[in-house]
């Protein structure tokens, strides 16, 4: 098996005290003692009443005593393995292991100019290729590339985008929880051998609602499905739906998740699970999420400090991902490398950081190139380097001596620098005569060039059978069945659904 | 370029008066939610007319969507004097009832957030912003069904419907509510915006939208211009 992800070998960067660590526990204990939070769906309400909570049926808020809290954390394992059908792109989640992730835009962007544009199925297809193609990039966010794709109903872009995956990548996904769609996801990456995680995420300020705990319900009770981890996402806005202070909201994301992390505990013992963190500060001009400043990084440090002495594996929601330029150019890469850095050095175990160029609405196919070698020049700083008299050289040294002695003939230079040093694919490197020569070309130029080279060498790990991509499609007309019946498509959709996929793998 | 000075914000919050209009605009810059209301009871105790009392606080939070608008205050600035001046306007708007008058706004906008979507940020924020402009705003909240504009736009006689969307999947609920308006023969009645991160012009015009923002500050100087009598651009 080949080296796939990264380790962090020197211990992770820790920002907050002990007596930090305490308090932000104990104010998360006593929110969920004495604030409690929302659950619309009866069924949890049952549950967490049955195991001692306190239930306002009225409100549906329940109120957890902290002993059933610290129990239920404890359950959750450590680690654990996220397996795919091509075993090189197996995760092993926990530790010290450091994972990237290819992340989502609504919709396409010209990465120079920045102007939107709705992408074909075709370009969908190709942007999960560039994503399998790269080898910083290890597993795929829940609607990625893109979300909205030309001829496809919007009740059946979560599935779309699950089946894309699936056809064309090995590498482990996520499923997404908006109007039931994890459950098409989840029975997909079962039949295709796959691993993904079952997204979970609350609504704050300290609320679930019920298409996310039915994705719970779905990821313990269906037997073939107990494997697949949870992943809780909080999403709080600091400012708006949570405290404007780091220690405030640090305090009601980790009770969101510590509540979902209790249910999840009840209906199924030793569950794996994440803690995923996506807080960011309000942006008090406009109203928007205030992404790519480096407040994101501080909440993803003091998030995975915290997390660590419970044990739980965390998970970077899409703090170094997203950004609010919306062409690629000096804030963009100044965004994604500050959070993303952070994020590998205070421990996340994946980070979501592939491609999305404007926020959460636009990702381009260039950026994802780029972003895999910030991501190789982030992995390569957290595997730091080893010390030993090999390394240390100190005989070389002596043989060298000084000027004109030099170590560029030497056979130790020649067996270490390419361990040593970390060649970004992309980066304009070229001396000053030779980049007036080849055109002035920057690392956009490159990353072009490089998408275009990946995509005409395109070759899958491993294909589906034909017995798994007819299953694909017998579990897209089972959503089309089950949104025609809650109404949310029409059987004109529907066709048109068909035509367009129909227009891709059955010309 | 508008003209704002903080010193003026600082003078208008350390007024010293006992006259209860000024009190309100005190109130109002000062983001009290208690004061407010008491104020308000004075100009009712006094026989002030309670029209007075919302002129004088819409005077004092445009003052307030200036500073916003040149970039000295911010959201939370804008959202309290919001929260001061409705918890103001509910008194007077009472009294004003009382008398069998009419109240005197730029207009009545219904908003809110569509089915399937529980995002409502952008719209507490268009509601604040549309409450500077002078309009009167009713906030339907999250998860707002067709037929819950529909009933709401009887019920509050309303010119405007606003409705934002951040979710993709929740997008489509707003063609059902324009649907609805025209299947109960209420379209031509209402000025329709939509906006939030899902929605696009294109979208906007496919569902037979009269005007589209993607932002709220844009949505809020949108409405003032189509109750002015302008066409969205």
């Amino acid at each position: 098996m080949t080296e796939f992800g990264f380790k962090r070998n020197f211990p992770p960067l820790e920002i907050l005290s002990e007596g930090d660590v305490k308090d932000i526990h104990k104010g998360i204990l006593d929110t969920l003692e004495n604030t409690g939070i929302r659950f619309e769906s009866e069924k949890a309400l049952e549950i967490l009443g049955d195991y001692g909570c306190e239930i306002d049926s009225e409100k549906n808020v329940v109120k957890f005593p902290p002993f059933l809290v610290e129990e239920s954390l404890s359950k959750a394992p450590s680690s654990f393995r996220l397996h795919s059908r091509n075993p090189d792109d197996e995760l092993i989640i926990g530790g010290d292991s450091v994972y990237f992730e290819g992340s989502v835009g609504m919709r396409a962007a010209d990465p120079r100019t920045g102007e939107r544009f709705t992408p074909t199925l075709e370009e969908d297809i190709q942007g999960v290729k560039v994503l399998d193609s790269l080898d910083n990039i290890h597993s795929l966010v829940s609607y990625c590339p893109y979300n909205e794709i030309q001829g496809i109903p919007d009740a059946l872009r979560y599935t779309l985008n699950a089946a894309v995956r699936f056809m064309h990548s090995t590498k482990v996904a996520r499923t997404a929880s908006v109007s039931g769609s994890g459950q098409f996801s989840m029975k997909m990456a079962h039949l295709c051998g796959m691993g993904i995680d079952a997204n979970v995420e609350p609504a704050p300020p300290l609320t679930f609602y019920k298409d996310a705990i039915e994705n719970l319900f779905f990821a313990c009770e269906v037997r073939e499905y107990q494997d697949f981890p949870i992943r809780f996402g909080d999403g709080d806005v600091m400012g708006a739906t949570a405290p404007a202070t780091f220690a405030g909201s640090l305090v009601t994301s980790s009770a969101e998740i510590a509540a979902g992390i209790v249910l999840t505990q009840l209906v199924q013992p030793g569950k794996p699970v994440y803690a995923g963190h996506f807080v960011y500060p309000q942006n008090m001009k406009y109203g928007h999420p205030g992404f790519g400043g480096i407040e994101y990084g501080l909440q993803q440090a003091a998030f995975n400090q915290i997390w660590r002495k419970c044990g739980i594996p965390t998970y970077d929601a899409g703090g170094p991902s997203y950004v609010l330029s919306k062409n690629i150019g000096y804030q963009t890469g100044a965004s994604k490398m500050q959070n993303l850095m952070v994020s590998a050095l205070s421990g996340s175990h994946v980070i979501v950081i592939a491609g999305a160029l404007f926020a959460e609405l636009t990702w381009a196919p260039e950026l994802a190139v780029l972003d895999n070698d910030i991501c190789g020049s982030v992995g390569r700083f957290i595997k730091g380097f080893t010390v030993n008299n090999d390394t240390l050289a100190l005989d070389l040294i002596d043989q060298v001596g000084q000027i004109p002695g030099t170590y560029l003939d030497k056979a130790h230079t020649r067996e270490w620098w390419q361990k040593e040093f970390y060649q970004p694919k992309v980066w304009d490197d070229t001396p000053y005569d030779l980049w007036v020569e080849r055109g002035r070309k920057n690392a956009l130029d490159f990353a072009h060039e490089r998408v275009e080279e990946l995509l005409s060498t395109y070759e899958s790990a491993a294909l589906l059978t034909e017995k798994q991509q007819e299953g694909i499609e017998e579990i897209l007309q089972e959503a089309i069945d089950h949104y025609q019946a809650k109404e949310m498509l029409t059987e004109d959709e529907a066709q048109q659904f068909w035509n367009t996929w129909n227009s891709v793998y059955h010309q | 370029m508008k003209q704002w000075r903080r010193e003026e914000l600082e003078q208008r919050r350390a007024i010293t008066s006992d006259d209860p209009l000024e009190l309100l605009k005190r109130a109002v810059v000062n983001y009290d939610e208690k004061a407010a209301p008491k104020a308000a009871e004075q100009v009712i105790r006094q026989n002030i007319p309670p029209t007075k009392g919302l002129e004088a606080m819409t005077e004092a939070i445009r003052f307030i969507g200036d500073g916003f608008d040149i970039g000295e205050l911010w959201l939370p600035d804008l959202v309290g004097a919001a929260k001061a001046m409705t918890a103001a306007s509910d008194v007077l708007e009472e009294e004003i009832k009382r008398k069998g008058q009419e109240i005197t706004a730029l207009g009545t906008v219904l908003l809110g957030t569509m089915a399937g979507d529980i995002h409502d940020i952008g719209k507490t924020m268009l509601g604040t912003l549309l409450t500077a402009e002078g309009f009167r705003v009713r906030d339907l909240g999250t998860d707002v069904s067709a037929n819950q504009f529909t009933e709401a736009l009887e019920e509050h006689r309303a010119d405007i419907i606003a409705m934002s969307s951040l979710l993709t999947s929740s997008a489509p609920h707003q063609g059902k509510v324009i649907q609805a308006l025209r299947d109960q023969g209420l379209r031509d009645r209402v000025k329709v915006l939509v906006g939030g991160a899902a929605i696009s012009q294109e979208f906007a015009d496919q569902i037979g939208a009269d005007g589209y923002d993607p932002t709220a500050p844009g949505g809020a100087k949108l409405a003032t211009h189509m109750m002015e009598g302008g066409e969205s651009e």
